[in-house]
């Protein structure tokens, strides 16, 4: 059994009246892909956010590599990696000199083309972040969250709006960052990409975790109840294992 | 808590660091180099060559109904450098006149001779009094010279003039230390609302947050940047004044850094308040014109306060741009030092207390 990296107990966070996130407990071990899946709104975001210590958190605790996010959050914004929905970069430095300015802000001289290298955007390395394609900027973002050599890494819905072979391309780029020794926590919403992406998955839904398992289990655990769906191409898909548990289908495309 | 060392070297080499990819960032951006390098040097250029002041040539029409008669008369006027000096037919010398082409119109009759000036007239142009008196006077002494030999009376009054090399104070003078005040104001309080507004709607600024530097680490950088940039604004325009119009620079550059930094706090703290006021990026240029337009055009920096009614002058004297076009044409014209410029160093002072206060109190970084 490998260690726990992050350990996230009885999490909660409120805006105004709405319940963001509802008291979620959960683990993630040391080298492992593990997803959180939900539709847009299920407080999968606010989650991370509050791990990354962007946001409060109003109660519960939250513990990253031994260290208490309410204690050290400074030294945990150090260690981590962060991806963030939304976010960009300067757009009058090229990739190199953002990775560079990058690494002074964790006080590490960092190399560049390695960086790139690792998410394969050596040829890009003097274009601006303008000059990008949708998935060469993912892929940037995901080289900049590793300046400072993090084990854990965050990715909040990296593979949102690319299309299906920028996406494949970034699943590789995880996994194989997974191999080298790295901790992946991630977001999605696409159903496929947390089957074949993630090792581990809590499938969120309106703030709360309904379950928490490899997909493979997930979807043994529902055709195990006796589950058929309708129009048979395989026996179940994690799709179905949502749609059991919550009741409703996702509200939005998740087709490749 | 204890200040950690090495906590204090990382701080300060992260803000160095921030310092310099935000001036290469600055000077990669060709918008922002129109702005605050060319635009304010085109100005200068513009309205240090033409001339607002001082007088043209007094522009003299002859109807010369003596001809011959009148030759030496002719002759005198052509040698008075400061005549423009025009001949027609008396119609078409008082419709030149009537149309502002000529000061005076002077008819000289057919009869004509020195001793007998009874029937000479002159027309003038009762718009343009300075230009006309001049003229009169012109004329006049050359009358009286040519009269003088014709009588032989030589016993004149023989004045002493010596010719004294001066810089008289162009409008270039009143004007040049105004646009370096106006460039401070303009880069400070668009150059920050813009950026700032930039960065934080492209999710920049969140994308920072989760590093370990602190927003201020940001700030201070920003701000160092800026000023760095308001430097050299200082630099070629002061240059530019001094080698192209001949500026007469007789202070302590050091006061007009001084004044010059004091003032950019200022306009970068109005930056930082109208970037946390605004919700949207539409609407930071409308604001950022209703805070600056009426400085750009009443804090003396196109023509003097004086000129305005009084109780616009009361108001327009608590402007901080006032203060800073005061404090920089002081510096540069009058030559004061630091001492001199009290009112103006603690009118800024308060403006830099205020705007500090209100930027910490309304900026937001998401």
């Amino acid at each position: 059994m490998s260690r726990t990296i992050l350990d996230v107990d009885s999490l909660f966070k409120k805006y105004g009246d709405v319940i963001a996130v509802d008291r979620i407990t959960f683990q993630v071990n040391e080298q492992e892909i593990f997803g959180i899946l939900g539709p847009n709104g299920a407080g999968k975001t606010t989650t991370l956010e509050m791990i990354e210590t962007l946001r409060s958190v109003d109660e519960g605790t939250i513990i990253v590599d031994g260290l208490n996010i309410r204690t050290h959050s400074q030294e945990i914004k150090s260690r981590i990696g962060v991806q963030l929905q939304s976010s960009s970069f300067f757009e009058k430095l090229n990739l190199t000199e953002l990775l560079l300015l990058l690494g002074e802000l964790y006080g590490k001289l960092v190399n560049p083309q390695n960086l790139l290298r690792e998410v394969n955007l050596c040829e890009r390395s003097k274009s601006q972040i303008g000059q990008l394609s949708g998935g060469q900027q993912q892929r940037f973002s995901i080289a900049a969250a590793l300046v400072n050599a993090p084990t854990l890494l965050f990715l909040d819905e990296p593979t949102t709006g690319l299309d299906p072979k920028a996406r494949r391309q970034l699943w590789d780029i995880i996994q194989r960052m997974r191999d080298e020794g790295k901790t992946i926590v991630l977001t999605t919403h696409y159903m496929e990409e947390a089957e074949a992406l993630c090792d581990r998955v809590a499938i969120m839904d309106r703030g709360k975790i309904v379950a928490n398992a490899p997909p493979k289990e997930l979807i043994k655990d529902l055709l195990s109840t006796g589950f058929k769906k309708e129009r048979m191409e395989r026996f179940a898909t994690l799709e179905d294992v949502f749609l059991q548990l919550t009741g409703h289908p996702l509200k939005e495309e998740q087709s490749l | 808590m204890l200040k950690n060392p090495s906590r204090t070297r990382f701080t300060i080499r992260v803000r160095w660091k921030l310092t310099v990819a935000s001036l290469k960032m600055f000077t990669r951006q060709k918008e922002a180099i129109v702005w605050t390098m060319l635009l304010p040097l085109f100005m200068v250029l513009l309205f240090g060559f033409i001339s607002f002041e001082g007088l043209g040539k007094i522009k003299i029409g002859i109807v010369n109904q003596a001809n011959s008669g009148a030759i030496d008369l002719v002759g005198a006027l052509k040698r008075v450098q400061t005549i423009d000096l025009k001949e027609g037919s008396e119609r078409f010398e008082r419709d030149q006149l009537k149309i502002g082409e000529r000061h005076l119109v002077l008819v000289i009759p057919t009869s004509f001779t020195f001793s007998n000036l009874d029937d000479v007239r002159i027309l003038v142009n009762d718009s343009k009094p300075q230009e006309t008196q001049l003229g009169l006077l012109i004329l006049r002494k050359i009358f009286d010279d040519m009269v003088f030999s014709e009588q032989s009376i030589v016993k004149r009054p023989n004045l002493k003039i010596e010719s004294i090399a001066s810089h008289n104070q162009t409008y270039i003078d009143f004007f040049l230390p105004g646009v370096l005040s106006l460039a401070i104001m303009q880069s400070g309080i668009f150059g920050v609302a813009f950026g700032f507004v930039s960065l934080k709607k492209r999710g920049v600024l969140r994308r920072l947050s989760v590093t370990p530097i602190k927003p201020l680490d940001f700030v201070i950088a920003q701000v160092a940047m800026r000023l760095i940039v308001l430097v050299a604004q200082t630099i070629v325009l002061v240059g530019v004044g001094i080698l192209v119009f001949d500026l007469q620079f007789s202070g302590n550059l050091l006061d007009l850094f001084l004044f010059g930094v004091l003032g950019g706090i200022v306009f970068l703290a109005i930056g930082f308040v109208l970037a946390g006021i605004v919700k949207t990026e539409d609407q930071v240029a409308p604001l950022a014109n209703v805070v600056s337009l009426p400085m750009m055009l009443l804090s003396g920096v196109f023509f003097n306060r004086s000129n305005l009614p009084d109780f616009v002058q009361t108001i327009t004297e608590f402007f901080p741009l006032t203060y800073l076009a005061d404090a920089m044409r002081k510096i540069m014209i009058e030559g004061s030092g630091f001492s001199d410029l009290n009112i103006q160093a603690l009118g800024l002072s308060c403006w830099c207390v205020l705007s500090i206060w209100l930027a910490v109190r309304v900026f937001r970084w998401e």
